[in-house]
């Protein structure tokens, strides 16, 4: 028996031993510390999202500007937990700075001041975190302008009357949340007031997730006559299951989309206008200002202004966030333009 | 007689759990490769904050699998636990009294699954499994939805995250190790320890021998689930934040840690020591495999093959011990070799892989 | 003795007609109900959402009854789904061409790999079922994100021809629920009829007997384990066209679906007894009660809740039925015993 378990153990340990072998091969060699560049290291909400790999493309960009290096890693769901291991294990791997788009701004505060506490820069970016865990935060343009064109673009579809349902990410994720803060507020304007917000429900950018939730929303509200979705994946979903069930002429869909994804939905009529801006100056914007914290040129005060390359000099404000300028609105007209 | 097989089944114990510091220091090693930081004491101690709550649940589970049962809704204990213990403070009751009462809950569930199990006598696989499913709405319906409750103060927040006092353990570790302390004690040094090997090797020669086994089992199902809930605290405290969907995805580790542990999956036996020594070996596995940005979902093939492996490399090695008595399949394939004429000189034994002569077999 | 052992098995059967009985009337209060408060219940449209949410699951389920009553269970399905279901739909994103039947073909290959590694898990590697199977719900699960590399594969990147399928319909009723019913009639007629399908009861009911009367017990369970991989299969196919879309988490949490339908259909986790029918019978309750929340706009979770609550109260009615059908049953052959022996002494 005794010699059993023993012979079980040298097994095992054999099998493990040669599994690491493997796992080895495959480790690449790169080491953190770069004399010339910094290495930045970027946290998306999750990976598989196609506007992170836009940002990860903006923030290469970035760094073959400025002589950096880029490391691209997050967990694949859009969760706070996960993102908090995937941060504790960039910390192991001694980045000069992070940047993170946040799932949720306290869960991952921790995470980010035990980051801080080693002396890594952590931006932001898209999702802030809570402040206290961060420099800078490279933002989306300004919030009040993405909700209050979500509103018109709902309103000006629907004679500004009837029941409205928004269709969000995460319930915990920053950039949704205060969006919807903004559009709740919005619709309190007498310009609104016939508008009714009924709903709010969380499809988690999941595809699936969202497409139950859509079809959903169509079920337990018939008068629904317009849906937002301030998330790529969410208005994907919905404008498929408006399709779906031949209801584009009762139920109007727009919020925030990819170009590439909505082509075939805004040139049949089914989504007639829809909003988002360039993700991969998103990530420029971010790249540029994480070398600027980690080279100590700026610390993320009000009234700090930095050169971000192809954009132009960009001011921190009030809060520590820069923005991107402009809001683009995708019609049938115009969306060929765009290619991303 | 009994006294040596005692002192013999002692050392085997001790070489399983001498495997699993060999492995440990196998895996550590590869970490080292990943990162410089790695071999840094403080990182050391401090790569064992987040799986402290697994920890916390894999010694209440090793109690239920040496009884000879299981528990798969430990899981969603905790994130009941954790949800009813934020939505107390949350309407303004002390943090420390909120503790309580969120383990109260925690075993109140447990004890449900006990009552069920122990008392109606069904079986723990579906029970749990049904469990599983309700106690995880029931977090969700407590909260009211999928949002979380977050905003905890400090000295809450400082168990899973800080160090104790002025040195370099973290708290969450030295609970822990305390609690590993306590479970070694109450399963190795008790009476009712005896009882759970003896209800765990055979219900009913323990029902006939006298011993309270259905209070037993109602016991340990409210053990687990007090452990549950006590991981759901740490749960909350490391990541500040209270939610339904609180460690999904945390079963496979806790079941790899009691079976990897020693803990034979039919009950009867296994150490608190080896259950302890499997949740340090599984940290330092994710914690280089995050190190070497594996996601987590292929680390679980990694946990998930280790486990399997474990079990199977175990079935085996028994399969070749209980054939032919003492000879191993080895031996099998030699006869049927011999069969078909092709050899006809047995097998050399060796000793390193289980095979012994047929002379002397004990 | 023979006798007794007979008899047992037909109160046993009578008892889970009655049990599918009961489950059947559930499901009618529940669509009474939701009837009288939801206006848009009964409608068409609605009943046409409900038949496409119950097919994934039903497909799904007859493989897990066949496994449930060999004494087995099968957690992977849900991991299964999702990897079929992201390989078939990948290989259709870069090969338009593929016909309908060839992405079937391809999720149906997948699964029924995994369930064969299930099988051989449970039966040449002797692992309990629950821990085979917990492990492969994640190594599966681990798989689907190795080969997405956490990408997602989006509707447009799917041929047309594909996204019309889940919308396609014959005599008015939608192909994936008339998949899903072909499936359903075939499985159950293989239950009745075939020896192998019989073999999976006897199994369940007494594994020792069934090895005695010379039931190659291994090869019927790698068989039922193969059969729900092939049938988790097919149900990622499903999905892949339901949704048209699949993402690394897609199928995730799907086992409880399946196997709640399972269990509260009246398949005892016991092993040996339960139908198809009843099976389909619970994946239609839960479809329905999912259904009805919805326009009740009772928030999702309560289904949660239910699943869970229904589950254990199903094991407990069979546990206590079963005991009191078998005691009864004990207590009947004393009886006889006794009327024999008096008989005997006063002869």
């Amino acid at each position: 028996m005794r010699r059993t378990r023993d012979s079980l153990g040298l097994f095992v340990l054999l099998l493990v031993a040669l599994a690491f072998a493997l796992g080895g091969c495959g480790g690449d060699g790169d080491e953190g510390s770069s004399d010339e560049g910094f290495t930045l290291y970027m946290i998306p909400k999750n990976v598989g999202n196609p506007v992170f790999d836009l940002t990860n493309k903006g923030m290469q960009a970035a760094a073959s500007e400025l002589g950096d290096t880029t490391e691209f890693n997050g967990s694949t769901e859009a969760d706070a937990q996960q993102q908090v291991q995937v941060i504790n294990n960039a910390v192991g791997q001694e980045p000069d700075a992070l940047i993170v788009s946040a799932n949720d701004p306290d869960a991952i505060l921790p995470a980010l001041q035990e980051a801080m506490d080693k002396d890594i820069t952590v931006v932001t970016f898209d999702s802030d975190a809570n402040p206290d865990g961060r420099s800078v935060f490279a933002s989306t343009p300004q919030a009040k302008a993405v909700g209050d064109t979500q509103i018109e673009m709902c309103g000006s579809q629907i004679n500004y009357t009837g029941e409205v349902a928004i269709l969000s990410a995460a319930a915990t994720a920053t950039n949704q949340n205060a969006w919807i803060a903004v559009m709740k507020d919005t619709l309190k304007d007498p310009k609104y007031s016939k508008m009714k917000l009924v709903t709010t429900v969380y499809g988690n950018d999941d595809p699936t997730k969202s497409t139950e939730e859509a079809q959903g929303l169509l079920q337990a509200y018939p008068n629904l006559k317009c849906i937002i979705a301030p998330t790529t994946v969410g208005i994907a979903a919905a404008a498929r299951v408006v399709t779906q069930q031949k209801a584009c002429n009762k139920v109007i869909v727009t919020g925030l989309g990819l170009p590439s994804e909505m082509r075939d939905y805004v040139k049949s009529g089914c989504v007639k206008k829809n909003a988002l801006w360039n993700f991969e100056d998103l990530g420029y914007l971010a790249a540029y200002a994480a070398h600027e914290v980690a080279a100590g040129d700026i610390e993320g005060k009000e009234g700090e202004t930095f050169k971000a390359g192809r954009l132009g000099e960009v001011t921190v404000d009030a809060s520590g966030a820069v923005y991107l300028p402009k809001l683009l609105i995708f019609t049938p007209e115009n969306i060929d333009q765009y290619k991303f | 007689m009994t006294a040596s097989a005692i002192a013999v089944a002692r050392r085997v114990v001790a070489r399983w759990e001498f495997v699993l510091v060999l492995l440990i220091l196998a895996a550590g090693t590869w970490s080292t490769t990943q990162s410089r930081f790695f071999l840094d004491t403080e990182n050391l101690l401090d790569l064992m904050k987040p799986y402290v709550f697994i920890g916390l649940m894999a010694l209440g589970l090793a109690l239920v699998v040496i009884a000879g049962e299981i528990d798969i809704s430990i899981t969603s204990t905790l994130a009941v636990s954790a949800v009813a213990f934020a939505d107390f403070w949350d309407r303004g009751l002390n943090i420390w009294l909120s503790c309580l009462l969120g383990l109260v809950v925690g075993m109140g569930l447990g004890a449900v699954n006990g009552v069920l199990i122990g008392l109606l006598d069904l079986p723990s696989l579906a029970v749990t499994l049904g469990t599983l499913a309700a106690y995880r709405g029931l977090a969700f319906v407590i909260l009211g939805g999928g949002g979380a409750i977050t905003g905890f103060p400090s000295d809450f927040t400082r168990l899973g995250l800080r160090d104790l006092g002025s040195t370099i353990v973290p708290i969450g570790l030295a609970l822990f190790l305390a609690a590993t302390a306590v479970f070694a004690f109450v399963l190795h040094g008790t009476l009712f320890g005896r009882y759970v090997y003896a209800i765990g090797s055979n219900r009913e020669a323990a029902r006939f021998s006298g011993i309270p086994v259905d209070r037993v089992r109602v016991t340990i199902f409210a053990i687990s689930g007090l452990m549950a809930a006590a991981a759901g605290l740490l749960y909350a405290s490391y990541f500040a934040t209270a939610r339904a969907d609180a460690a999904n995805v945390a079963l496979l580790d806790v079941v790899a840690a009691v079976v990897l542990g020693g803990v034979n999956i039919f009950g009867g036996s296994g150490t608190i020591v080896g259950v302890f020594l499997a949740v340090v070996l599984i940290a330092v596995l994710r914690n280089g495999m995050g190190l070497a940005n594996i996601s987590g979902e292929v680390q679980s093939i990694v946990i998930g093959s280790l486990l399997l492996g474990a079990i199977l490399v175990g079935n085996l090695m028994r399969a070749a011990r209980d054939r032919h008595t003492g000879q191993g399949f080895l031996m099998r394939i030699h006869e049927r070799r011999l069969q078909r004429g092709k050899h006809n000189r047995p097998p050399r034994t060796r000793p390193g892989l289980g095979i012994r002569p047929t002379k002397g077999a004990r | 003795m023979t006798a007794a052992r007979l008899s047992l098995q037909t109160v046993a059967t009578a008892a889970f007609r009655l049990r599918e009985l009961g489950i059947a009337i559930a499901l009618l209060v529940a669509i009474a109900i939701f009837a009288v408060q939801a206006e848009s219940f009964m409608t068409v449209g609605n009943w046409r959402n409900i038949s496409v949410s119950v097919a994934v699951v039903l497909a799904v389920a007859v493989g897990q009854t066949m496994v449930v009553l060999t004494r087995n269970i099968d957690l992977s399905v849900g991991s299964i789904v999702g990897l079929s279901a992201f390989i078939s739909a990948d290989t259709l994103s870069t090969h338009h061409g593929l016909p309908i039947a060839g992405v079937a073909a391809i999720a149906v290959a997948v699964g029924i790999a995994c369930g064969l590694f299930n099988g051989l898990l449970v039966t040449v590697g002797r692992v309990p079922a629950i821990i085979a199977t917990l492990g492969t719900l994640y190594i599966f699960r681990g798989l689907v994100h190795e080969v997405s590399g956490g990408t997602q594969v989006l509707a447009f990147e799917l041929p047309a021809s594909f996204k019309a399928f889940a919308l396609r319909e014959v005599l008015g009723i939608p192909a994936l629920a008339v998949i899903a019913i072909a499936v359903a009639v075939l499985g159950a007629a293989m239950l009745r009829w075939t020896h192998w399908g019989r073999d999976f009861y006897a199994i369940g009911s007494n594994p020792e007997a069934a090895r005695l009367a010379g039931i190659p017990v291994a090869r019927r369970v790698l068989l039922a384990f193969t059969i729900s991989g092939g049938l988790a299969g097919l149900g990622g196919f499903m999905f892949a066209a339901r949704f048209a879309g699949v993402s690394a988490s897609s199928g995730s949490g799907f086992e409880f679906d399946v196997i709640s339908a399972v269990v509260i259909g009246g398949v005892n986790v016991f092993g040996g007894v339960g139908t198809v029918l009843g099976a389909a019978l619970g994946a239609l309750l839960i479809a329905v009660i999912e259904n009805g929340f919805t326009l009740l706009k009772i928030n999702e979770f309560w289904k949660t809740a239910f699943q869970g609550f229904a589950i254990v109260t199903a094991v407990t009615v069979d546990a206590l039925v079963t005991r009191r059908i078998q005691e009864a049953l004990r207590q009947r052959r004393r009886r006889e015993a006794r009327d024999a022996a008096r008989a005997e002494a006063s002869a």
